[in-house]
């Protein structure tokens, strides 16, 4: 894999991944789309028909350099096994996979195994930590991959284990530790390579509530240093919204919407992403740009202006003129007025699936 | 075996020695000691005659007067159980042969469809041309019989041990002894209970089949779900409805695989008591031919025990599956047919003794292994003699006498002595440099138990080196357990035949953990390979015990190679399917952390898969070691020295003092080793939060 990666190149780029679970899984593939005319869900019915599981459906997508991609579904909905598919810890059926612009289903096995001591990281589930080494051999363990020494490896390991704040539990095994501090393990294990790519497959979910805020809490702080291409895999919708930059939403192995927190919430393609979106608290994870009115739609007379600003969420917009009945002006990072809102318009967003 | 490294801290200058380290140092310590003085106290070696207690004796007085005392509750039961036998007999014999095969095949059908039925079908029928129908039958009366009885007994004790927990405990060590008490050795005091005759191989049978039972039944009873038990509690059950309408019926498959492995064991069993004689059965047959050097006739009757053994447990191990039952309408027309067949053919029906259809075939094996032998006797003697002499012989007698001009063309001097020990201090120097101190030790006691030879280890080594290991596997207790059981063998007398044992069954395991263990990681590695091992496997695990000494006495005489040879076949299996297991079953998760590491194939077995399956292997091998003590004494048959020789000795003298002091030193070797390799299993387990 070349440096010659530009700037405005997609970290990762899937086009049409299929996998498929069941004997001859390829060649029948090929043949039902042959046969749909390369309609996906119509050839995922045919192989369905046939006895295979179709896990991954035409999947196709783009991760940006440095951008926090989460895909979201129920379990069993495919989304972990499109992480094994980029990360061929599977072999997809079908498709295109790109890491920095190189096809990786044309790498060697050689080559991915290169791969993935440079450039990739991944955290799992339930933590996957060697229960023979102790957390210092478990964090090292990529580097050891690479052939690094063990002087050296364990420096590296200290860092990383430090980053994660898990300093002075070195030499403790996984089987002392709670939860919380065996996926810090594990997320330190992940980054100990300091890969571009970084895949966490439900990283928090085995974790209590407590814990789990915790840990996304510093998980957006360290990606805010760290600035890795990321996909983030889970079921938890508040999860998504809360660190995404893009979602995107799979059912049935077919992902369904790709769109931005905002976009998600209030704008769902049907009513399956709709049925996510009913539990959460749609004011705190849409802004307030989505209620905006342009100027001219502005009355003659604003009389009150509670400060509002275009990067507020409609909560914290719907507190501030909970109040009033008049459209209030909008401002933007510089205090110009860019739009107005109509604090009804607010209510009236909040309210918009309740019924 | 490596002792557990914890993790090593020398940061702080000195040398912190673990527990392995400082175990093996103690051992090394007494070894030396053992060797230097052994030229002014011989007795430090040679454990002095004068020393032992006359234990064969007392136990011998002891018994005798104990069993003349029930002698005669015993004859009854034995008159009593003369008459089950009986009409088993003349029910087995007297159904005409194609209305058997007609019966069993149409079982077959029932538990398992087209497969089993044909299985059942094709493996009856070799039987019939055979000409051993008769025996087989005889053989098969015998079971029928004893099989109750164990099922009785064996489920009464798990059912027992399940309601009254205080008894548990009890109960368990009772099935441990049953198991480990080598078959041949109760065979002698039930002679002199039950007098001359097949009912002593029908209660021995009972006896060995039981546990089995018990066990699955204790298990399954263990595992229904709280829930379902609640559930009977709240429906208002008494603790017998409970028991008998709820948990038992929950636990029924388990119970299943209890009565199928009871089956087997009662095969397996009633094959050996033909030793003593006195019943026209299969097994009898076997060794007949065997004595006369027939091994073509051998190896038929013994593949008449291996159809039954495998239709038997092919039949029962469905029955345990629970899948769902095939059409009785068919099962129903198979035997009509056969019943028809038989009232048809009634008169004209061949006695099945007469029908030799397959005996030409066993001549022509028999001439076809003369010839065999004959031609290649150089090269057989040469594997044999080759085994013998820079093998086995060694690890008997120690390098300082194996190493001979006779075999190896060199006298074994002192000096060589030094190299070696030279050598293998340098290597452990290295070792233990690098951090394995306890590695480093073990190379040089290795060393050492190589140039003295197993038969003639000094006795205070063994014990202090059995208790070191005790302490290491499991602490305080377990060495002093090891210590203990091993200083009753010491005093029995019985100390040089224990330790000719312990080096044939050391010899045999050692070769089935290198072997066995390369096979299990080859079939891990290799799915294809794995389909090629198993059914291999499962067949060398069907075959009662007895059968595989035809084969390795056809090739290579009586004598110690063929004793080992057939403990090595029968005992490899359990390391193969283990080590196998244990690095097949290692989670997903954390293969794929491995490969998303960057971690070939290769990196993740050795630094993952295996490490994360020692437990299982590590019971692989105890298994192994168990099975190699079973074995050991069947081996006897044809010529091993030690413990084994001592209990067939017993047998044919009737002598129960000796039988019953051969036969506990043996479940003190087994019982001793089981529990060291457990301990360090579950050492290893804990290590590993299982």
């Amino acid at each position: 894999m070349g440096d010659d990666t530009r700037a405005d190149q997609p970290a990762i780029s899937c086009r049409g991944v299929w996998q498929v679970f069941g004997p001859n899984a390829k060649s029948k593939l090929k043949a039902a789309l042959a046969a749909s005319g390369g309609e996906s869900q119509s050839a995922a019915d045919t192989l369905r028909e046939d006895g295979l599981i179709p896990a991954v459906q035409d999947a196709t997508f783009d991760v940006k350099r440095g951008e926090l991609f989460v895909i979201m579904g129920l379990s069993g909905s495919g989304k972990s096994t499109i992480v094994r598919c980029i990360s061929r810890l599977i072999e997809p059926t079908g498709g295109a996979i790109d890491i920095d612009g190189q096809s990786i289903l044309d790498a060697s096995k050689a080559q991915m195994i290169e791969l993935r001591r440079r450039k990739l990281g991944m955290v799992f589930q339930h933590f996957g930590l060697f229960p023979h080494m102790s957390v210092a051999e478990n964090v090292a363990f990529p580097l050891k991959m690479q052939g690094q020494g063990k002087r050296d490896r364990l420096k590296r390991a200290h860092e990383v284990i430090g980053l994660v704040g898990l300093e002075g539990r070195e030499t403790a095994y996984p089987r002392e530790l709670s939860g919380g501090q065996r996926q810090r393990v594990g997320i330190a294990r992940s980054l100990a390579v300091n890969p571009d790519i970084w895949f966490l497959d439900e990283p928090f979910s085995a974790l209590d509530p407590l814990i789990r805020r915790q840990l996304q809490d510093e998980f957006i702080k360290i990606q805010a240093t760290l600035k890795k291409s990321i996909i983030f895999i889970t079921h938890d919708i508040a999860e998504a919204l809360k660190i995404a930059d893009r979602i995107a939403i799979m059912r049935d192995g077919r992902i369904v919407q790709i769109g931005t927190p905002t976009e998600i919430v209030l704008k769902p393609v049907d009513d399956y992403v709709r049925e996510f979106s009913k539990d959460v608290v749609k004011g705190r994870h849409a802004r307030i740009s989505s209620v905006l009115r342009p100027l001219s739609e502005a009355p003659d007379n604003m009389p009150d202006d509670p400060g509002i600003r275009q990067d507020m969420t409609l909560e914290e917009a719907l507190a501030a003129c909970i109040s009033l009945y008049q459209p209030v002006p909008v401002h933007d990072a510089d205090g110009k007025i860019i739009g107005v809102v109509h604090p009804s318009d607010l209510s009236a967003a909040l309210q918009v699936d309740e019924a | 075996m490596s002792a557990p490294t914890v993790a090593q801290d020398t940061a702080h200058g000195g040398i912190h020695l673990t527990t392995g380290a400082k175990a093996a140092l103690v051992v090394l310590i007494i070894g030396a000691l053992c060797m230097a003085l052994a030229p002014v106290w011989p007795w430090l070696v040679k454990y002095p005659a004068g020393w032992a207690l006359p234990a064969s004796d007392w136990i011998g007085a002891a018994l005798e007067w104990l069993l003349n005392l029930i002698k005669p509750v015993a004859r009854f039961f034995s008159r009593a159980l003369a008459y089950p036998m009986e009409w088993a007999n003349i029910l087995f014999n007297g159904i005409p042969w194609p209305l058997s095969i007609g019966l069993v095949t149409a079982l077959g059908w029932y538990v398992g469809g087209w497969s089993l039925a044909s299985l059942s079908f094709l493996g009856l029928s070799f039987v019939v041309s055979s000409g051993y129908w008769d025996e087989s039958m005889n053989t098969l009366s015998l079971v029928a019989v004893s099989v109750p009885l164990a099922l009785l007994f064996g489920g009464g004790l798990g059912i027992l041990a399940n309601e009254v927990p205080r008894v548990r405990n009890a109960v368990q060590t009772l099935m441990d002894v049953m198991q480990t008490v080598p078959t041949f050795a109760y065979l002698t005091p039930l002679l002199l209970l039950f007098g001359f005759g097949p009912v002593v191989g029908l209660i021995a049978s009972a006896i060995y089949a039981a546990p089995p039972m018990a066990r699955n039944v204790m298990l399954g009873l263990e595992r229904v779900e709280s829930d379902v038990k609640e559930a009977a509690i709240m429906s208002g059950g008494t603790r017998m409805q409970q028991l008998f309408l709820v948990e038992i019926p929950s636990a029924s498959q388990q119970i299943m695989v209890g009565v199928n492995q009871c089956l087997m064991a009662a095969l397996s069993m009633v094959i050996i008591a033909a030793v003593i004689g006195g019943f026209n059965d299969i097994g009898w047959e076997v060794l007949l031919t065997m004595r006369k050097a027939q091994f073509g006739q051998a190896l038929l009757a013994g593949l008449v025990i291996v159809v039954f053994a495998i239709v038997i447990d092919r039949i029962s191990g469905q029955m345990a599956e629970d899948r769902q039952r095939h059409s009785k309408r068919i099962s129903g027309a198979i035997i009509a047919v056969a019943g028809v067949i038989a009232i048809v053919f009634w008169s004209r029906l061949p006695e099945p003794a007469s029908l030799t259809l397959l005996q030409p075939t066993a001549d022509w094996v028999d001439s076809g292994l003369s010839a065999f032998t004959v031609a290649n006797g150089s090269a057989l003697d040469g594997l044999k003699n080759g085994a013998m002499f820079y093998g086995l012989l060694p690890l008997r007698i120690g390098l300082d006498g194996a190493v001979l001009p006779f075999t190896w063309g060199f006298q074994w001097t002192f000096g060589m002595s030094l190299v070696l020990f030279g050598a293998a201090a340098a290597l452990g120097a290295v070792l233990a440099l690098r951090g394995n101190i306890a590695a480093g030790i073990m190379l040089v006691i290795a060393a050492g138990v190589i140039e003295t030879g197993i038969a003639d280890l000094p006795w205070p080594f063994v014990l202090v080196g059995a208790g070191a290991i005790g302490w290491v596997a499991g602490g305080r207790k377990l060495a002093q357990f090891a210590v203990l059981m091993l200083l009753a063998v010491l005093l029995s007398g019985l100390w040089d035949k224990a330790l000719l044992s312990l080096y044939l069954s050391g010899a045999a395991v050692l070769t089935c953990a290198v072997f066995g263990g390369a096979i299990g990681l080859v079939c891990a590695m290799s799915p294809l390979a794995w389909r090629f091992v198993r059914p291999i496997c499962d067949m060398l695990q069907t075959i009662p015990l007895f059968v595989f000494l035809i084969p390795v006495l056809m090739f290579f005489q009586i004598g110690e190679f063929s004793a080992f040879l057939a403990i090595c076949f029968y005992a490899i299996v359990p390391m193969i399917r283990y080590t196998r297991h244990g690095l097949v079953t290692v989670p997903d998760e954390l293969i794929e952390a491995a490969v998303s590491s960057g971690a070939t194939s290769w990196q993740t077995m050795v630094e993952v898969r295996a490490p994360y399956a020692a437990p299982t292997i590590l019971l692989g091998l105890n298994q192994t070691i168990l099975y190699a003590f079973a074995m050991l004494v069947i081996a006897a048959l044809i010529g091993t020295t030690g413990l084994g020789q001592s209990i067939y000795l017993a047998l044919s003298q009737a002598d129960v003092g000796l039988g019953i002091t051969s036969g506990a030193c043996m479940a003190i070797l087994a019982l001793v080793a089981d529990r060291l390799v457990q301990g360090f299993a579950t050492e290893r387990r804990k290590a590993l939060g299982l």
